[in-house]
């Protein structure tokens, strides 16, 4: 089962990178949401999810990810995910995600599109 | 052994609780050797499954029931609240361009239910839900 929810955020230059870990639910996209608030005020604008170790997530903890696109589309920001696993990104692609955002290889790949 | 596995569940509504039907969903589907892609999609369609249940279920009897009838070729998923109901003619189809920058995110469940399965059929009325989904595995 889904071990407990983990965040790791790493500025790079005006993006920052999130990495997480466990089950993506309401109170995961909470904290997801939380942090892009806490940045709000700073020259953040572009976001990189790595999903490697996420492989469970509602339509709730999707919201929040909608929350953050909002702001950072708001800032004409980029979003780029990592490592989705085939059944979120098949989501997202029914969802319509990324019509507001994108994929890549790798973080490097993620990073060169984003400077 | 029998190739069609039967697995009812009753859930309480604390949190993170879908996650104990998504891990009895995994071990069936792993043990019955249904590709990782197709357990994955079920996982969505049963995590949206039981959150819609539990946003149903009222004050009162705050329990979902979950049962997965499961083949190699097949899963079928029902699940069933006694709450309120609702109409799901008065659902409206999520549009992304209208989420975003929009006050509600939410109201993803049923599209992706639909989306992710061969089958969906929703009964509803003053006495609670169900839904009953059926999912193609191979």
């Amino acid at each position: 089962m889904s071990e407990e929810f983990t965040l790791q955020t790493e500025k790079v230059g005006d993006s920052l990178v999130i990495k997480t870990g466990g089950y993506i639910n309401n109170v995961a996209g909470e904290k997801i949401s939380q942090v892009f608030s806490d940045n709000s005020n700073t020259d953040v604008k572009n976001a990189v999810f790595d999903l490697e170790n996420s492989k469970v997530i509602n339509s709730i903890g999707i919201s929040y990810l909608l929350e953050v696109i909002e702001l950072l589309s708001g800032k004409n920001g980029k979003i780029i995910f990592l490592n989705l696993d085939p059944s979120i990104e098949k989501t997202f692609k029914i969802m319509g995600l990324f019509q507001f955002s994108q994929t890549a290889d790798s973080l490097d790949s993620a990073l060169k599109v984003l400077t | 052994m029998d190739s069609n596995f039967n697995l009812k569940i009753t859930l309480p509504k604390i949190p993170d609780i879908e996650l104990v039907a998504i891990e009895g969903l995994e071990r069936m589907g792993r043990f019955l050797g249904i590709t990782e892609d197709k357990i994955g999609e079920a996982k969505i369609v049963v995590n949206e499954a039981i959150i819609n249940g539990f946003e149903h279920s009222g004050i009162e009897n705050q329990y979902v029931n979950i049962e997965f009838i499961m083949t190699k070729e097949e899963l079928t998923i029902l699940v069933t609240d006694y709450g309120k109901g609702f109409n799901p003619e008065e659902v409206e189809e999520p549009d992304i361009s209208k989420k975003i920058g929009g006050k509600n995110k939410r109201g993803w469940g049923i599209k992706l239910m639909k989306s992710l399965s061969d089958d969906l059929t929703i009964e509803s009325g003053p006495a609670g839900t169900k839904i009953s989904i059926i999912k193609k595995l191979t």
